[in-house]
């Protein structure tokens, strides 16, 4: 795919979205489903990076467009996400005034909640791909629980404690 | 809530706008709000070249704006504190680096990723993924969670899932579908 057709696509993906992972469902279904740009694994993959490194929550795009199109697909992706940020320049000045009006923040809390029940219904097929062991099943739910009961965690942890487990996990299996 | 007109503070040292948003938003982990944090401390407190209101309104409207909101609010903050230049300076500082990290690890992931003991590391970190996939879906839901809130906000959570999931509407229709319940169904006040 050409260099603007992903930058259109993950555009696409962005300005659809309004927090960092609210774009997944949109992203798996035009790079996965859609266009074969990308299989789950690869988009399980990408969410890992994107978690395990400083900066916002969605720039798991920028390992999306480098599986989809080498270095240009990675400069795709991060002016995909620049270029809705920049909306917020016509926001501060038509806006402003008018940001906290109750009918206009009514209707994007109902847009944050829908986006959480479209994420919600994307985890499970790439929970699917992710998980094939019982221990793949603990680490997932005890993630989760980590998650929740210590809110101020950083996932960078989480994800790094999870990988130490299943690394020793196949050193024992490989001593054995 | 304060002017969002001409830039506040025109004499904001370029130079030293750039250093602190690129020390910030590149070294800070998990995720906008921890960053936003840290500018706060810095912007507002520190060095007072934003006004509280003024950082306020950037943090609300950057939540309004689709895409990153941390990158929103980079423009936001950066235009109040330097126009055009300031907004473009703020978000580029603070997104090349952090972006350059993401693609250089994503490159060497796959040469990494063939041997044995790596893809079993790699097996565990994709398995809290989806852990982490269902604490983030928690954490976005959990503020519209309140008693008088709690039904308008299970009701379209389910909506959407059902919509999505069962229905496969594409997330853009069942975006607009809540769009409009959010339109139509007013928002409970808060106890």
């Amino acid at each position: 795919m050409s260099f603007a057709g992903l930058y259109l696509l993950m555009l696409k993906a962005t300005l659809s979205s309004f927090s960092g992972l609210a774009s997944l469902p949109i992203l798996r279904e035009d790079f996965v489903l859609k266009y074969h740009l990308l299989t789950d694994r690869q988009l399980n993959t990408a969410l890992v990076i994107g978690r395990t490194t400083p900066g916002p929550k969605g720039l798991y795009i920028i390992s999306l467009g480098y599986y989809s199109g080498g270095t240009p697909g990675a400069i795709a992706a991060w002016l995909a996400l620049l270029t809705p940020a920049l909306l917020v320049i016509p926001l501060l000045l038509l806006a402003g005034r008018k940001a906290n009006h109750p009918r206009v923040r009514q209707v994007l809390n109902a847009i944050v909640l829908g986006s959480a029940g479209i994420s919600l219904s994307a985890t499970l097929p790439l929970a699917a791909d992710a998980i094939h062991t019982t221990l793949g099943y603990v680490l997932a739910g005890g993630s989760l629980a980590v998650l929740l009961l210590r809110e101020k965690l950083e996932t960078v942890w989480v994800i790094a404690g999870a990988a130490l487990i299943t690394l020793a996990a196949a050193l024992i299996s490989r001593a054995m | 809530m304060g002017s969002a007109d001409a830039p506040l503070s025109p004499k904001v040292p370029l130079g030293a706008l750039a250093g602190v948003f690129l020390r910030i938003g590149n070294l800070t982990f998990g995720g906008g709000n921890p960053t936003v944090a840290a500018l706060q401390r810095e912007l507002v407190d520190n060095r007072k070249w934003l006004e509280r209101t003024q950082f306020a309104l950037c943090y609300a409207l950057a939540r309004m704006t689709p895409g990153t909101n941390l990158f929103a609010f980079d423009t936001a903050a950066g235009w109040l504190m330097g126009g055009w230049r300031g907004a473009l300076l703020c978000v580029l500082v603070a997104s090349i680096p952090c972006c350059l990290i993401v693609a250089i690890l994503t490159a060497f992931f796959d040469l990494w990723s063939g041997q044995r003991l790596v893809a079993a590391a790699i097996d565990g970190a994709l398995a809290a993924s989806v852990g982490i996939l269902l604490a983030s879906f928690w954490f976005l839901v959990s503020p519209y969670i309140a008693k008088t809130t709690w039904v308008r906000s299970c009701v379209i959570v389910l909506l959407s899932i059902g919509l999505s999931f069962g229905a496969g509407l594409t997330p853009i229709a069942v975006l607009a579908v809540s769009a409009l319940v959010g339109f139509f169904w007013k928002e409970p006040a808060r106890e």
